[in-house]
């Protein structure tokens, strides 16, 4: 029986990105998207904007677009959390169509999931009614293009949650 | 110490045709003296992320100057803030601090240990280019060319007072405001290429 490789490469998320023409990433650098880190700071058409914590991510990503670039968040979806009043002033707010990429930590489809961050991130962007896309695989990963049509489309946050561990 | 208002005309006097990012009590004084309110992003929300929404605008227009208009207050719920922009090194961002010794923002109420605060030396370490402090008007009147001429990120700590009265906040809403200040860059971008 043919397996199916459940992985989410790095050059596949860059490649959507790219696709998309998004200017800077503004992110926190964490354990969990240190491969992508590496991919993304080779890419000269990517600049990388890190930050001291998520809730400046928004702020930032909030002033590239009001100087007329196109920015995303990279955040792990704890920072979601502590961001909350930016996602609500900066985003919703003032109608900025942000994408947001959020490691999905304590994602699990087979079972419960211990991990608080993970029960509760969903229903927090329902309560903000921000809408979501889940990427798994290099095969959902169109799924950011989706997301970023969307947010500039609606003049909203939209996130796309990554509910994997990179593959390198 | 400077009247915050005398302060405030003395950076429009600078001004020029630079973006200005300007946040709680700074903003208030702002939008009474700016003259380019379609180059003025207001944070009269989300208060303590001006200088971060100053950093992405000035990432974005690097050809042309950023001004934050900050406030002691705000800026101590997010120090890490100048930690942020030290990495992203903008030459072309100048942070103005206004210090109000009258605690205007916290209806006169000091802010315990916020004199043992010293901005300037964190500022200083944690990568801005160059920092200044001011508590003389004339001083500061005459010290702001050379602020201006700086290569950033700049910090520049004012010792202003309030005189208790007030001002409003502008009554555009942040959204309307930002959107405006969008509108004019995008068109002179579009119009360059």
């Amino acid at each position: 029986m043919a397996t199916q490789e459940v992985i989410l490469h790095p050059a596949s998320v860059v490649e959507e990105l790219k696709k998309n023409n998004i200017s800077h990433v503004v992110w926190l650098p964490d354990s969990e998207t240190n491969f992508l880190f590496q991919l993304l700071d080779n890419e000269p058409t990517l600049d990388l904007v890190p930050v001291c914590r998520e809730g400046e991510t928004m702020a930032i990503a909030a002033g590239l677009w009001v100087g007329g670039k196109r920015p995303i968040v990279l955040i792990q979806n704890t920072g979601i959390f502590e961001a909350g009043d930016s996602i609500r002033g900066l985003g919703l707010d003032v109608n900025q169509p942000l994408t947001m990429l959020v490691g999905y930590r304590g994602w699990s489809r087979h079972g419960l999931t211990r991990d608080s961050a993970a029960r509760f991130i969903e229903h927090i962007l329902h309560a903000w009614g921000i809408n979501y896309y889940l990427i798994e695989t290099d095969d959902d990963a169109d799924r950011i293009s989706l997301a970023i049509e969307e947010a500039e489309r609606t003049s909203k946050p939209v996130a796309v949650l990554v509910g994997t561990e990179f593959g390198s | 110490m400077i009247p915050s208002m005398e302060a405030t005309k003395a950076v429009n006097f600078h001004r020029k045709d630079a973006l200005v990012v300007s946040t709680s009590f700074a903003l208030r004084e702002w939008s009474r003296v700016s003259e380019r309110r379609d180059l003025d992003v207001d944070l009269s929300d989300c208060m303590d992320r001006a200088p971060a929404v100053g950093l992405g605008l000035a990432l974005a227009q690097p050809e042309g100057k950023v001004l934050v208009l900050d406030c002691d207050s705000t800026l101590r719920t997010n120090l890490g803030g100048l930690a942020t922009i030290g990495e992203s090194n903008p030459e072309n961002l100048v942070h103005f601090v206004f210090d109000d010794v009258s605690s205007g923002s916290t209806s006169g109420l000091p802010i315990k240990g916020m004199d043992n605060l010293d901005l300037v030396q964190i500022a200083a370490s944690s990568g801005y280019a160059k920092t200044y402090e001011f508590d003389k008007l004339e001083e500061f009147l005459i010290g702001l060319e050379e602020v201006m001429r700086q290569t950033g990120p700049v910090f520049v700590r004012v010792k202003v007072f309030r005189d208790g009265f007030q001002l409003p906040f502008p009554e555009r809403t942040m959204a309307q405001g930002w959107a405006e200040v969008r509108e004019n860059l995008t068109s002179d971008q579009s119009e360059a290429e």
